[in-house]
């Protein structure tokens, strides 16, 4: 593996992204402003917009540097240049992640950070980072889905499906009973099923990634 | 004997609606060759096996040295690609591009991609998608000839080109190119793009490769002979004659195996030859085309 070669490939994707990143950044910290300012109504609003920044800036990275570098006809410029499939593909999966983090660790940290602040709501907390981290895996199924299906229909749905799983995953986890009685408390409670649940995320992010690695590697043809 | 640039043995790819069938073609290193076909006679397929980016189902594939499609990272280290269907970053500027590339390849000219820059009248300033399609087309060759490969790879690059563009890109290909020891692959449908710069010519259709020689050898072959017969008089059958037209008293011929003594050969027998024409490359390629046609449907 040349890593030089898939340093270049995910500094090109940084750089065609940047504006897509600062704009999720900035429209992030608008929300987490709003969220802070305290009252009930504020704080559901900018959960809201939170969430929806976060996936779709996931969303928008993955189609924009996989379904349209191949929709734009990019992908014969980049196929041309002395790289080979799985450099390529280590260069997508590592450059959405790292693109993704950008936005999504200070904005997950902030978010934390504000709860941590307001001594009611610090309950919350297990419940936010197992959230976030399924936003991440929501993300890397995208990503996954587009680069081994290449096509814009499969990716748009997996996006709709990753939503669908949130909202589902969401309700599942705040009503599992060892977190649902920390939910409302003013300490952090971190339990066991927290734990676990954020491990069963990371497992699933590094199966996905690992699976979308084995796809690629059996691919014959990449035009 | 030439090192081979690229080296296709036996090489068939099977899709569900065509089939690239045994290919096996040589390209000497510091030659030109046209690769002729019409649209959809496999020439990209070949291409994108050439290049890596389609794995072939047989045979074996070398590109400088190299056995794709498992080498090409190292192959295309040294090859220069621009295809009919590829686009650089629209919103990017071509400096952007070419400090991209820079990076990336060792071999980068910097003063020579300043002056394919002069050249090719293109402002390294402008954006990508502001540049016309001839522009764009001058930009993807100055990013592929700017880190100097020794295999340039042309597919169709002047499709879609007005006439006036096309012969700004070919005249400054062929001006480019008269001092350089590249070897090049240019596929077109068109064959005067490809009698303007090839010395080596190879023809594919219905995923096959018809023929390939030297240009000079297909132009001096080839010719249309046309024929007065007397009354009642016959045609005689010599060897490699591959189309016959026209009428009974008036025959045309094309044969692709001229000599002389044909002509000496059909006055024997009391023919008067009118004209022996010789053929464009166009020409040549389309009775090929139409003779190969009528041998496998027999």
């Amino acid at each position: 593996m040349n890593f030089a070669m898939v340093s270049r490939l995910i500094l090109k994707d940084w750089y065609l992204q940047r504006w897509t990143l600062l704009s999720a950044l900035a429209a992030g910290v608008v929300t987490l402003g709003i969220i802070a300012t305290g009252s009930k109504a504020a704080f559901m609003l900018g959960v809201i917009l939170l969430v929806t920044v976060i996936i779709a800036f996931g969303a928008m990275i993955a189609t924009s540097t996989l379904i349209e570098e191949r929709k734009q006809q990019t992908l014969s410029f980049v196929m041309s240049l002395p790289i080979s499939y799985r450099e390529y593909t280590a260069s997508k999966i590592l450059g959405n992640l790292l693109i993704y983090l950008v936005p999504w660790l200070p904005l997950v940290l902030g978010s934390i950070a504000l709860l941590m602040l307001s001594p009611k709501s610090q309950g919350l907390i297990p419940f936010t980072a197992i959230m976030s981290v399924e936003m991440m895996v929501g993300t890397c199924m995208v990503v996954a889905v587009a680069l081994i299906s290449e096509s814009q229909g499969w990716t748009i749905g997996a996006i709709m499906v990753g939503n669908l799983a949130l909202n589902g995953i969401g309700y599942w986890v705040a009503h599992i009973p060892s977190i649902a009685k920390g939910l409302e408390g003013s300490s952090i409670q971190w339990t066991p099923a927290a734990s676990m649940l954020l491990l069963g995320e990371f497992a699933a992010i590094v199966l996905l990634l690992g699976f979308t690695f084995f796809c690629q590697s059996r691919k014959r043809d990449f035009l | 004997m030439n090192e081979l640039a690229v080296h296709f043995e036996g090489v068939s790819k099977k899709y569900p609606h065509f089939l690239l069938n045994d290919i096996n073609l040589e390209l000497p290193a510091g030659t030109i060759m046209g690769f002729i076909g019409a649209n959809g006679a496999g020439k990209s397929t070949t291409i994108r096996i050439l290049m890596g980016l389609v794995h072939q189902d047989q045979g074996a594939v070398h590109v400088l040295g190299h056995r794709m499609p498992a080498q090409q990272a190292a192959a295309k280290m040294d090859i220069g690609f621009v295809s009919e269907d590829m686009r650089l970053y629209g919103s990017p500027t071509l400096a952007w591009h070419m400090e991209f590339l820079r990076a990336i390849y060792p071999q980068w000219d910097q003063p020579y991609a300043e002056s394919l820059l002069q050249r090719f009248d293109l402002k390294p300033q402008q954006k990508i998608k502001g540049l016309s399609h001839g522009q764009r087309v001058k930009a993807a060759l100055l990013l592929a000839l700017a880190h100097r490969p020794r295999l340039l790879v042309l597919d169709e690059p002047t499709t879609g080109l007005d006439p006036v563009a096309r012969q700004e890109v070919l005249g400054e290909l062929t001006a480019i190119l008269a001092n350089e020891e590249t070897t090049i692959l240019f596929s077109s449908h068109n064959t005067l793009d490809v009698e303007q710069i090839s010395d080596q010519i190879t023809f594919i259709d219905r995923g096959r490769i018809i023929a390939s020689d030297g240009k000079e050898v297909f132009l001096d072959r080839w010719r249309r002979l046309r024929l007065l017969l007397p009354p009642d008089g016959v045609l005689p059958r010599l060897p490699g004659i591959i189309e016959v037209g026209g009428s009974e008293r008036l025959p045309v011929l094309v044969t692709d195996s001229f000599e002389p003594a044909m002509l000496s050969a059909y006055s024997d027998t009391g023919a008067t030859v009118q004209a022996v024409d010789r053929m464009t490359l166009e020409e040549i390629f389309v009775a090929n085309v139409h003779s190969r046609r009528e041998v496998q449907t027999v």
